[in-house]
């Protein structure tokens, strides 16, 4: 497939520092509010991500079948993931937003996602259930990439969004 | 203008909400915040401390529910994205919801989802293959 975007480049040197509490945040919620743009109208849906600590890289994955966010993204690249529900993370509630660039990875629909199956395992631990029936359901588990890279971080500490962010660079 | 279909009952269960918005600076913006319905039906949200444009603009509200599985993981997911404007009502943000979309795995179970979304997967192939032709 043609569309697979090039890396980001340097990838080493994207980490935004934030404060501990905020990096539990993406080490341990399980869920993000992901949102892309369509005709300047945002566009909010609750999705599973992946957080590479090494880098500060923000990963989702797309079915084909869900895939206007893709179209969303060819158009406008500029996206953000909220981090507000704690539920199942074992850690405090507080509200972190991303705001950054989206990269799509297209070529290996099939494969490409799977290099994130160790964390989607831990998210997610019946997982390897629904891909036991990975012929049954066919289309959801051909996946496109999201890799985003974070321009600028607000974080509410116990998700107080009556008080004004601490932003990070 | 008559506005959509919401089940209130179904979205007073919803613990918070989601406020999205398009920045000055061209990125979504979302923010969580309590909200209230009225016996009027009305949609009011408190509002946040950061300065954003959303009074009179088109905003999302998204109102999302997952409940945790002790071994791990989550289940009973559901959502609702209501598309509107927002009025300031008394030191609140009321909402004016214009569309709808929402999913509730216990109505719509996932399978039946991904069948209904069919559509959507042929689409997106069918753009790759133009693409590549």
């Amino acid at each position: 497939m043609i569309f697979n975007q090039p890396p980001f480049q340097e990838e080493s040197t994207v980490l935004i520092k934030v404060p501990s509490w905020a990096n539990d945040v993406f080490e341990n919620y399980l869920i993000c509010e992901f949102t892309s743009i369509s005709d300047g109208k945002p566009v909010t849906f609750p999705l599973l991500f992946f957080y590479e600590s090494s880098t500060g890289l923000f990963t989702v994955t797309s079915s084909i079948l869900f895939s206007r966010k893709i179209e969303n993204i060819r158009d406008n690249s500029k996206v953000s993931l909220l981090f507000s529900n704690p539920t199942g993370s074992g850690i405090a509630k507080h509200a972190v937003l991303v705001q950054g660039v989206a990269r799509l990875e297209e070529e290996d629909l099939d494969h490409g996602w799977e290099r994130f199956l160790t964390d989607w395992r831990e998210k997610e631990p019946y997982i390897d259930s629904f891909l036991a029936e990975r012929e049954k359901f066919g289309w959801f588990w051909k996946r496109i990439v999201v890799r985003v890279e974070p321009k600028k971080i607000l974080a509410w500490k116990d998700g107080n969004t009556a008080v004004n962010p601490e932003v990070f660079k | 203008m008559r506005g959509p279909t919401i089940d209130f009952k179904r979205l007073s269960e919803f613990k918070y909400a989601i406020i999205n918005a398009v920045g000055e600076d061209g990125f979504p913006f979302s923010l969580p915040t309590d909200f209230e319905l009225t016996p009027q039906k009305e949609i009011l949200l408190r509002k946040p401390a950061a300065n954003l444009p959303i009074l009179g603009k088109k905003v999302g509200v998204l109102f999302n529910h997952i409940s945790a599985i002790p071994t791990g993981g989550y289940t009973d997911r559901k959502y609702m994205l209501l598309w509107g404007r927002l009025n300031d009502q008394k030191g609140r943000l009321k909402l004016e919801p214009e569309s709808i979309t929402e999913w509730d795995e216990k109505i719509l179970p996932f399978g039946e989802l991904c069948a209904k979304a069919a559509p959507q997967g042929q689409k997106y192939l069918q753009t790759v293959r133009q693409i590549e032709a």
